[in-house]
Formats: C-alpha cells, sequence, structure tokens
C-alpha cells in the first residue's frame, strides 16, 4: 500500500521540470544580463555623456543591495508604478538580469583597465579607430582577463536563481519545497536539490575551463 | 617635412619642453641627444599626438597634429618604434606587423602578409613569422617593432630610445637594422643614448637640456671643439657618457 509521503515517478517529472525552468532562467537572464552590462562597458569606454555615470550608478545600486530585495521591488513595487501586472517570470527574468549585467559590468570595467595604456597608445599611433582599437586590441586581451571572474560570476549567479522560488516561480528550489512539504524527508529532498546545483555549477565550471583553455591554445602569451 | 615651432609642453608646474623649433626633411637622419627627463621622449610623443601641446605647433607634411583630422593625416605620414617594444602580447609577429595595414590601409591581407613576410626576412627574422612576442628575445621583439612600423610606408621615422631596454648584444642587432635604414635614405628621428652610432648615421644632431633646445647641428660640427662641445653642457655630458 502507498502513502502519499512515498516518492513517486511523478517526482521525477516534477525534479526535471523545476531544473528546466532554473537552467533556462539563468541561460536567459545571463545572456540579457550579458549583452547589457558589455554595452553599459561600451558607454563607459567611449565615455558617452550623462549615459555612462548613469550606468556606472545604477550597476553601483544593483550589485550592493540584495538581490532578494530588487527581486521585491520588481515584483510587488513595479505593477504598481507602471499600473499593469507582472508575471513571476517576468519579475525573476528582469531582476536576474539587472543583477547579472551590473556583475557583468565591473568584470567588463576592470579587464579593460587591465589592458596596458600603452597597447591603447601604440594602436592609435599606428591609426586604429578607436573602435579597431576595441575589437583587435582591448577586447582579446580584457577577455583574458576577465575570464577567470567571469566563470566565477555565472556559477554565483546560478545559485542566485534559487532566491526567485519565494515570489512563486516553479523552479529547482520551489519543487524541493513542494516534494519536502507533502513527502516530510527534507534530508533527502534537500540533499537530492542542492546535489543538482551542485551538477549544474560543475557542468558550468568545466564548460568555462574549456573555452579558457582554447583561448590559451590560440595564444603562447601568459597574460602580460 | 616635419615642423616643429615654439614647441612648449608642461606637466603640471614641470616644464618638460620649452620652444622647441627643428625642423626635419625629407631623407634627413637626425638625432636627438640629451640627458634623461630633458624631453627627448616627450617630443616625439608631441608629434604622434599622444601629448598636447601646450604652446607652438608640429606639422608633418603639411597636417596640424593639435587637429584631429589633421593629426589622423600626421599619424598616416610617421612610424613610431617604441622604447618597450609595445607588441601586441595576443598576436603573432605576423599578425602584429599586418595589423595595421589591413584595418587602416585597407591593403588585402594575402598582400600584407607577404610584405610582413619579406620586412622580417630582411631583418633576419623570416622564420619566426608565426611567434608570440613572449617566444622571441628583446632584440628580436624591437626588430618586429621596426618592422610594424616600415609596414604602413611611413615617411618619417620615429624612433624613441629603442635600444635603452636591450643587452649590448641586441642593442647591436637592432643598430645594425637602423644602420641599414638611414643609409638606404629612409628619414629618421632617433632618440638615443647611443651616441658613437647617431655620430656615425647622423646627418643632423639636436640636443636638447632641460626642455631647450641647445644644439642643432650637422653631425661632424656637433663633434668639434669649436662647434657643439664649445658649449660647456654639452662637453660635460659627453664626457660623461664617454666614461660610462
Amino acid at each position: 500500500m502507498m502513502r502519499y509521503t512515498d516518492f513517486t515517478s511523478h517526482d521525477l517529472f516534477l525534479l526535471l521540470q523545476g531544473l528546466g525552468v532554473s537552467v533556462a532562467l539563468f541561460a536567459a537572464t545571463t545572456l540579457i544580463g550579458g549583452v547589457i552590462g558589455l554595452g553599459w562597458a561600451l558607454l563607459r569606454y567611449y565615455r558617452v555623456p550623462l549615459l555612462a555615470p548613469a550606468a556606472a550608478l545604477l550597476a553601483e545600486l544593483l550589485k550592493n543591495s540584495p538581490v532578494l530585495v530588487q527581486l521585491f521591488l520588481v515584483f510587488f513595487g513595479l505593477p504598481v508604478l507602471l499600473e499593469t501586472d507582472l508575471t513571476p517570470v517576468q519579475a525573476a527574468l528582469i531582476t536576474l538580469s539587472g543583477n547579472t549585467a551590473a556583475f557583468i559590468y565591473v568584470i567588463a570595467v576592470s579587464a579593460i583597465e587591465s589592458v596596458g595604456r600603452e597597447q591603447i597608445e601604440t594602436a592609435r599611433v599606428f591609426g586604429l579607430s578607436r573602435w579597431q582599437t576595441l575589437r583587435r586590441i582591448v577586447a582579446p586581451q580584457a577577455a583574458a582577463f576577465g575570464f577567470g571572474p567571469l566563470a566565477g560570476l555565472l556559477i554565483n549567479q546560478l545559485q542566485v536563481t534559487s532566491l526567485i522560488s519565494v515570489i512563486g516561480v516553479i523552479d529547482l528550489t520551489k519543487v524541493g519545497a513542494i516534494l519536502n512539504l507533502r513527502t516530510l524527508k527534507p534530508f533527502i529532498v534537500w540533499t537530492v536539490i542542492g546535489l543538482l546545483y551542485y551538477l549544474m555549477a560543475r557542468l558550468i565550471a568545466g564548460a568555462c575551463a574549456r573555452v579558457e583553455a582554447r583561448l590559451r591554445a590560440h595564444r603562447e602569451w601568459k597574460g602580460l | 617635412m616635419i615642423h616643429i615651432e615654439g614647441a612648449s609642453k608642461r606637466f603640471g608646474s614641470n616644464t618638460i619642453l620649452d620652444g622647441i623649433d627643428l625642423r626635419i626633411a625629407p631623407g634627413e637622419v637626425v638625432s636627438i641627444l640629451g640627458p634623461s627627463g630633458s624631453g627627448k621622449s616627450t617630443l616625439i610623443r608631441c608629434i604622434n599626438g599622444l601629448e598636447k601641446l601646450d604652446g607652438g605647433s608640429i606639422s608633418v607634411d603639411g597636417h596640424r597634429v593639435d587637429d584631429p583630422k589633421g593629426l589622423q593625416l600626421a599619424r598616416r605620414c610617421s612610424g613610431t618604434v617604441f622604447q618597450l617594444f609595445n607588441l601586441y602580447p595576443h598576436m603573432t609577429a605576423l599578425q602584429n606587423i599586418t595589423l595595421a595595414p589591413i584595418e587602416v590601409l585597407k591593403i588585402p591581407r594575402a598582400r600584407a602578409e607577404q610584405a610582413a613576410r619579406e620586412l622580417l626576412a630582411s631583418v633576419g627574422l623570416g622564420e619566426r613569422a608565426d611567434l608570440y612576442p613572449s617566444q622571441l628575445s628583446g632584440g628580436q621583439r624591437q626588430r618586429v617593432g621596426i618592422c610594424r612600423a616600415l609596414a604602413m610606408q611611413p615617411r618619417y621615422l620615429l624612433l624613441d630610445e629603442v635600444t635603452s631596454a636591450l643587452d649590448p648584444e641586441m642593442t647591436a642587432e637592432v643598430l645594425a637594422i637602423l644602420g641599414k635604414l638611414a643609409r638606404s635614405g629612409t628619414t629618421m628621428l632617433f632618440v638615443t643614448h647611443e651616441i658613437d652610432f647617431a655620430r656615425e648615421i647622423s646627418d643632423r644632431i639636436v640636443f636638447l637640456d632641460g626642455g631647450r633646445l641647445l644644439a642643432d647641428l650637422p653631425a661632424a660640427q656637433f663633434f668639434a671643439f669649436d662647434g657643439g662641445l664649445a658649449q660647456p653642457r654639452i662637453a660635460q655630458f659627453l664626457s660623461k657618457m664617454n666614461k660610462s
């Protein structure tokens, strides 16, 4: 006889569904946040008046306040301000993208600044435009500098996605909460959930290491 | 013609260049001597637009470097070789040389690469085209730096203490190439501490001290007792350099 606290095959399905939601949100917000963060860094590189300082201030605010607070502000505050409804998934997308953008901006800015001034001067003396200098001289060297911090950020942002469960997105953590409530086996449930996050983090780290190795294989130079 | 008129440059309250007048005509080899901190390198950095003048003007073949459009054209006329090479570390020797010809002069890649290989061969680095700067010795790096400047087919070659970071053996390698260039009619503005070499290759020698131009003389006259050596500051500088 089966009791309602037993695990069923449906639970496995639920788990995979939660995993899919977490992975999809992570991938989408990394992509969106990456584009926005690099865009902000470009504003700074070109010293665009008003927009560059605005991006810096926004990034400063986003990286120095709790993601959970940002999530509440977007989920509960934004609909009031704009007089529209926001689904939990939309709120999660906005919040996590913004947060990722802020940290990508910080990494990109420090990576760009780590490229020697003489490298930029040399390119300019040889007549390269600011954009050509960015594309051919600054970006490749900055990418090598920024790759380590980027890998760390991605793994951290994966863990941060678990926060969105509190506004009702059925991600991996929310599935864990549901299973825990029904089965009353917290030790087993949260161990499995934790292991799944761990495996995802290892996958990201492995992928990053492979990309970095490939970057280095093309370049015999070891930074500067 | 590189035309420098009353060029002045200050960093804060420090006067680095103090009303320099100098002309370099096509085909000339002009060496700039002077103690460290006399403004030699700053003068080069003003000619290629890396520093802005506080007074006076510089033009290269009529293109004024204080005007953005003019600077762009002036930079096309001159090629710079740097003291610390400033090679791009993420590119091979060949890529270092072909970057600007391809991106700026829009020369087709195949032609730019062929020209770069010929340049590398002419400085004895024919076999090193595909190595990265970190795999080259200092002297080899500087030879790549010279090729990189020459690949732009500049009318004026600006050389900023190009052997200061090299040991004597590597210095000799690089000077041999510069000597060849000087004899082949390349116009050069040569900031250096290599006095004997400067004497050998230069048409004129310019002496800077404390941002002022103390002498601008034909090479033979600069070292003559009734020429440059008649000036106590120059005599003192040369005797110190000879002792070391």
